[in-house]
């Protein structure tokens, strides 16, 4: 279980730099929607990558079921309420940032 | 086909008789998952569930959508790697020394049908590489890309069949 534990741990250590480089987005980006892209799509990666990783240390099989439904259900919270906030900048008429 | 433009939309008793022990199986299950063998967890899950089953109900009555399984195998290895890649794409561009963007705002129309379908789509933009969904008005959705220069059109039809195969939309209904 030893290769296991290890190949998990690798996998939770590639996650970390796609939270990290959402974070670096989120605060270089210019306006609302870039950063929205920023966050959800850096973390998602992120996140699958960590619970891939705790999936292949855990020791029961619920617990791999979990984790993974934890990650759809936050999938689906991310990508929703992206598109929600992305919705209400629109309907605030906030223009996206465009390069000059 | 008059649209229905209600958010709650009762349907006969008929129907919620089939489909009340699924969803409700369905979210037991979720409990289930989430909480373990704890018997007395649910005390709280046991009204959550029937509560979730309702509202899930009254929010979309609509039968449940059929999904294919071959459009499955095809769309999840899809969809994993395209995330990767979209992944990859934000820490590439937040981590140059200048942040590489060239965002703008792109009309799509689909032809996906209203409901599920249409919401998937939308849901999923905003998890592939450059795009996020930033409006939906009847067909029309309104997406974000944070590059201009990416094939915007050809990776959302991409991303049309894929969900029309998984979810076994027929294009021959759109034409009546």
């Amino acid at each position: 279980m030893d290769i296991l534990h290890n190949a998990g741990m690798f996998f939770i250590i590639l996650g970390l730099p796609f939270f990290l480089s959402g974070t670096v987005g989120l605060l270089r980006f210019p306006d609302i929607f870039t950063r929205l892209h920023a966050l959800t799509k850096a973390d998602n990666v992120g996140l699958g990558l960590i619970i891939f990783g705790l999936a292949l240390q855990s020791d029961s099989w619920l617990m791999v079921a979990r984790l993974f439904l934890i990650w759809l259900l936050v999938l689906i919270a991310s990508s929703a309420s992206c598109h929600l906030v992305a919705r209400c900048a629109m309907q605030k008429k906030i223009q996206p940032w465009s390069r000059p | 086909m008059p649209e229905d433009t209600r958010i709650f939309n009762f349907c006969s008793f008929a129907d919620l008789g089939r489909r009340m022990p699924l969803r409700f199986f369905l979210f037991s299950l979720v409990w289930f998952v989430l909480t373990g063998y704890d018997g007395a967890g649910w005390i709280i899950g046991f009204p959550a569930v029937l509560l979730a089953a309702c509202l899930s109900l009254l929010l979309s009555p609509s039968p449940g959508i059929s999904i294919s399984l071959v459009g499955a195998c095809r769309f999840i290895p899809f969809f994993l790697r395209q995330s990767t890649l979209s992944g990859i794409d934000v820490m590439r561009r937040a981590l140059s020394p200048r942040p590489v963007i060239n965002p703008g705002l792109v009309s799509y129309s689909t032809f996906l049908p209203e409901g599920a379908a249409r919401v998937f789509f939308v849901n999923t933009i905003s998890l592939l590489p450059g795009t996020l969904s930033a409006d939906l008005h009847d067909n029309r959705v309104t997406v974000h890309t944070i590059d201009r220069d990416q094939p915007i059109w050809a990776n959302m039809q991409n991303l049309e069949l894929h969900i029309a195969v998984l979810l076994r939309v027929s294009s021959v209904k759109e034409k009546k």
